[in-house]
Order: C-alpha cells, then structure tokens, then sequence
C-alpha cells in the first residue's frame, strides 16, 4: 500500500490554554481530493497551519509521504518540499501583474536563493501561459492583480500555488465569497487538479461545495475527528448532525 | 511593474544632466555664486538620503527611522579621512586631539590615508552594521513600526556615543578643519563645484541604476514583500536574504550621501544623528511619494530648498510649516506628490460640466 502524502499522529497544538487541535490523527492520500469540514473553532485552519509550518506542535508527528518528518521543518523548506497553500484571505501580490505574480511564484532553482533571484531558465513562459490557461486567467495576464474580482484573485492565487507542482495542495476556504457560478468553475476546477502524483486538501464551509470535489472528508470537533468517511455518510451520521450540520 | 524610463524619470533625469553641466559651466567662472553651488550640492546629498530610505519604504514596505546612522557613519569616514590629509598638508594635529591632549593619531585610522581605502570604508562599514541590525531583526520578523523604532533608537545611541569626548571623534563638537579636498582647497570655488556635481551624478546614477534594479525580478520580490510577505514567504523565498540585500544596499546609499555631504559642509558633529534629522527624512519621502525614487529626490529637493529659505526669513514657523505638509499629504494626497500625477484627472473631471443624467468617467 502506498504511503499517506501526509499522515499525521497524536497530534497536539495550543495556544495558551485553549487547546486546537487534541490527539489528533489525520491522514490524506494521493490521488484524492480530501474535505476538512467542521464548525468555526474545530481546529481546520489550525490543522493547515502545521502541515505549513505557520503553527507549532507541541506533541504530535507530521510525516510527508511517510518518511519524511515535517514537524522540525522551516516553513520555507517545507514549501520546497511540495507543500503548498492557498490562504483564506486571498494573498496576491496586487502591485504586479497576473503574469509577474506566477512569474514569483515559480522558483526553478530551488537549491539557491541567489541563482533564482538572478537566472531564468527556459520553459518558464510555457509553464506560466499553461497554468494561466488551467486557472482561467489567460486573458488577464498582463492585468496588475489588485484589479481582479475577488474570485478570479482566489483562482490566481491556486495558480501560484499549482504552478510550484505541489505533491500536497492546501486550499483554505477557496470559495469563500464567490458567486454561485464561480464556485462552480471553482468545483470543476479542483476536481481537475487530482493526479496520481498529489493530495489535495479543502477546508470549506460550503457543504454543496464540499460534496461536488471531494472524495473522502473529515469532521472535526473540538480539535478531534468526529467522523471520516464518504459525505453523503457525513450528512447521515447523527453524531456530525448534533454538533454541525443540524445546527 | 517599475518601468526605469517613465514620463516623469525621463524629466528628472534631463534635470539633472543640465544640473551637472551647469555646475561646473556656472560656478567655475563665478556666474554661479558659490553659495548656490553648495546649496546645490548639498540638496543634492539629502536627495541621494531620501532614495536610500525610498529603497527600503518605497520598495519593499520596510521604514527606517534611522538613516541618519549611516549618512553620519559615511561622513564621519569622510572626516577622518580629511583630516588625516589636513595632517599631512600642515602638520597640526586636529583640534579636538590637541584637547584632549593626544599628540598623535590613533594608529588605526592611518586606513584613511588614501582615497581607495577610504571609500571602501565608506561603503563596506555600513553595509556590516546594516547587516547585523537587519539580520538580528528580520530574522525575529520585526517589523513595521517596530523595526522603525529599533532604527530610531539605534540612531539615538549613536548619538549619545558620539556626543562623547571620550569616543575619539570630537565628541559634542565633531570634526571640522579640513584642509583640501582631493588636492583642492577646502572652501574654495573649485572644491565646492567638484562636491556638488559628485553630489548630481551620484543621484543621477543611483535613480537610474536603482529604477533599473527595481525593474528586475529582484525588485518585483522586493515588491511581493511589500504587498504580502507571509504569501512570498510560504511560496518558498526566504524573504530575511532578499531584505537583507536590499538594507545593505541601502545603507551604503545613504553613507555615500554623507560622504560627499561633510565635505561640503566643513564640519561632522553628532547633530546629523539627531532623529529629528532620520525622521525629516522620512518626511521627505512621504511627502515626494514613495516608490521609484523619483518622489524621493522631489521631496528631498523641494523641502529642503524651502527650508533654507526660510532659515533665514523665519526660523521659528519652519516646523510649523512641516507639520502642516505633513498634515496636507496624510489627508489630501496619500502616496506625497506622486498622486498629483495620478488624481488630477480625476479632479478636473469632477470640475467639469456634466451632461444631466450621467456619471463622470472614474479612472480605474
């Protein structure tokens, strides 16, 4: 069987005295496109802030592809080591352009900082026109990026995390705000995203949402999981309706 | 994105070429007062300051309360340097060694005996301060207001150290008696035009040169940190190195500032290490408009002017006057000067007529 693109054991994090995330355990696939849900306070962002590095653990393990500890990891070298994300609130560089902004995003030297900074490397301009292409944007390429709708400042930002190859892509909340039809392309384009080379995980808030892209979601309560398995059994599951849905 | 040659660089740039002719055509044969060309080169000096802190702000959303550190640092480099030469010119030593009873120079500063030596320690000496302020601070991820504070504080520091007799650098009255400059007579017409279009070209280069480096994908990352470092940060840069560059970088623009302005003056005392001094600076950039540079050198320029005209009319309402620009860009023009360029068509639009019924064209 192959190893869990992030498999996370006993996993403890808190702030002070109020404790986010308790005991947990968690793991994502490849090939999948997993659904963290939960209400407000569950500890779903939390969760990601680990996986990046933004938050730290007290107890616990995070292993990438099964070998690989995360947990001692500078957040920068775990963004190296395929682990990308995309934040609640859209970050865009809103100064530059559409193009500049995947241009950033893409480091080809990921060894030197240096060489990165002062080199190109062919085959740059193709990856860039493509990921345009996959995240619908092709026609605002040369357009700065503050003017962008709010939707099309989302899909931007997926697109400067897919144009890195992430092996695991985080996307928190990444239709939040958006117009029913977006959320749509939105859907569409996530659930074409899966490949057998990548994990993907959503923390949404859109039920709807959720049930169209993914194929296997995890409540959380209270910094534990509730339930893991299908969303139609999440919807039927009385435990989940009590502190969720039926709410 | 920066482009290095827009409409108002291009006006800035042919200034400054007629500037740097005119300096040598006018003051040599004395149609330019001397006064003036001081002026001139001084101006100048506080411009190349203002471009180094716009660097910072402007570029990468990084203020500094505290350049004034490395203007005085590269003046005070300047200073021992001319001493040194006065020294070797005449055979006094300086005053305040006398005073403090020394009969000779501190054997270390014999380094600034030659020009080469002393550039390089004009440069090199800020760019290490500056990276072991920057390093210990960006690597903590202080930031905004906080970092300004620590620039402000260190710069104070400096100050009081300075101000010291025991220091070794003239304590509260600094260093001055310069004999030549590069061979020519202190305070002699010669020398003051040299200064002042060393002044002129070393802003013609740094606005050039630096528009140029904000154009390349380093000054696009510099511009990633200004609008969402975290986002740059969790793309996999390790923006502490490109920031880093970037304050080194700009400190040593500042140092050449103050090396090239002591000269011009006569004299270094602790004064330049005043926060007042760091913060007017700020105040320049604020009100030029930040980014680019070319708001930097506006600001620098026209405030300054103004202030030396009216050091002598009226000395007390100058902060007055300060504060009320200060007070007028923070309300009516966010990013300094800069917006005129941006708004007024908006404003004109708002003046004109309008046909019943429909709404004024808004510029996006």
């Amino acid at each position: 069987m192959n190893a869990p693109a992030i498999a996370v054991t006993g996993l403890t994090v808190s702030f002070g005295n109020f404790v986010a995330l308790s005991d947990l355990t968690f793991a994502a696939q490849y090939g999948t496109v997993h659904g963290l849900i939960g209400p407000n306070g569950a500890g779903k962002t939390t969760l990601l802030d680990v996986l990046t590095g933004k938050a730290r653990t007290r107890r616990g393990q995070v292993q990438l592809d099964g070998h690989t500890d995360l947990s001692r990891m500078p957040e920068v070298r775990r963004t190296l080591a395929g682990i990308g994300r995309k934040f609640q609130r859209p970050s865009v560089f809103e100064a530059l352009t559409v193009a500049d902004n995947l241009d950033l995003a893409l480091r080809q030297h990921k060894r030197s900082l240096l060489r990165d900074v002062v080199a190109g490397r062919p085959g740059k301009a193709a990856r860039i026109a493509q990921t345009l292409a996959t995240v619908g944007l092709a026609e605002r390429r040369d357009d700065l990026a503050g003017v962008l709708s709010h939707g099309q400042k989302q899909w931007l930002e997926i697109g400067m995390v897919l144009i890195q190859d992430p092996k695991v892509l985080l996307l928190d909340e990444p239709v939040a705000g958006m117009s029913d039809e977006e959320t749509a392309q939105t859907a569409a384009l996530v659930k074409s995203l899966r490949g057998p080379g990548r994990s993907i995980v959503v923390v949404e808030h859109d039920m709807d949402f959720v049930e169209l892209v993914a194929d296997t979601v995890t409540v959380l309560h209270e910094g534990r999981t509730l339930f893991e398995g299908s969303m139609a059994d999440a919807r039927a599951d009385r435990r989940v309706i009590e502190v969720y849905i039926g709410r | 994105m920066t482009r290095v040659f827009d409409r108002l660089t291009t006006v800035i740039t042919l200034l400054l070429i007629v500037l740097l002719a005119a300096l040598p055509l006018f003051g040599l044969s004395g149609a330019l007062p001397i006064y003036l060309v001081n002026l001139a080169g001084q101006v100048m000096c506080f411009a190349l300051l203002a471009m180094a802190v716009d660097l910072m702000w402007g570029g990468a959303g990084v203020l500094s309360l505290g350049h004034g550190l490395f203007f005085a640092l590269g003046g005070y480099i300047a200073a021992m340097h001319l001493l040194r030469t006065a020294f070797a010119a005449t055979g006094v030593l300086p005053d305040f060694m006398q005073f403090m009873g020394q009969n000779r120079f501190p054997a270390w500063w014999a380094f600034a005996d030659t020009g080469v030596a002393t550039l390089a320690a004009v440069l090199l000496a800020p760019a290490a301060l500056a990276f072991v302020i920057g390093y210990v601070s960006f690597r903590s991820r202080v930031s905004g207001v906080y970092f300004a504070i620590i620039t402000q504080a260190l710069t104070y520091t400096a100050m009081l150290l300075m101000f010291r007799n025991d220091t070794g650098f003239g304590g509260n009255n600094g260093m001055t008696g310069f004999h030549d400059i590069a061979g020519l007579p202190a305070g002699g017409t010669a020398a003051a035009v040299l200064l002042a279009a060393l002044s002129t070209a070393a802003v013609l280069v740094c606005l050039l040169a630096g528009r140029a480096l904000l154009a390349t994908r380093f000054g696009r990352l510099l511009t990633a940190i200004r609008d969402d470092e975290p986002r740059l940060r969790f793309l996999g840069y390790e923006t502490l190195w490109l920031k880093l560059a970037a304050w080194c970088l700009s400190a040593m623009v500042a140092a050449a500032a103050g090396a090239l302005y002591v000269p011009q003056v006569g004299i270094i005392n602790p004064s330049l290490l005043d926060p007042a001094l760091s913060l007017e600076v700020a105040v320049w950039v604020a009100v030029g408009g930040r980014g680019g540079l070319c708001g930097a050198i506006l600001g620098a320029t026209l405030i300054s002017l103004l202030r030396s005209l009216l050091a002598a009319s009226a000395p007390l309402v100058w902060p007055f006057i300060l504060s009320l620009l200060v007070l007028a860009v923070v309300l009516g023009l966010p990013n300094g000067l800069l917006d005129i360029r941006n708004r007024s068509r908006q404003w004109l639009l708002d003046l004109a007529p309008r046909p019943p019924g429909r709404l004024p064209a808004r510029r996006t």
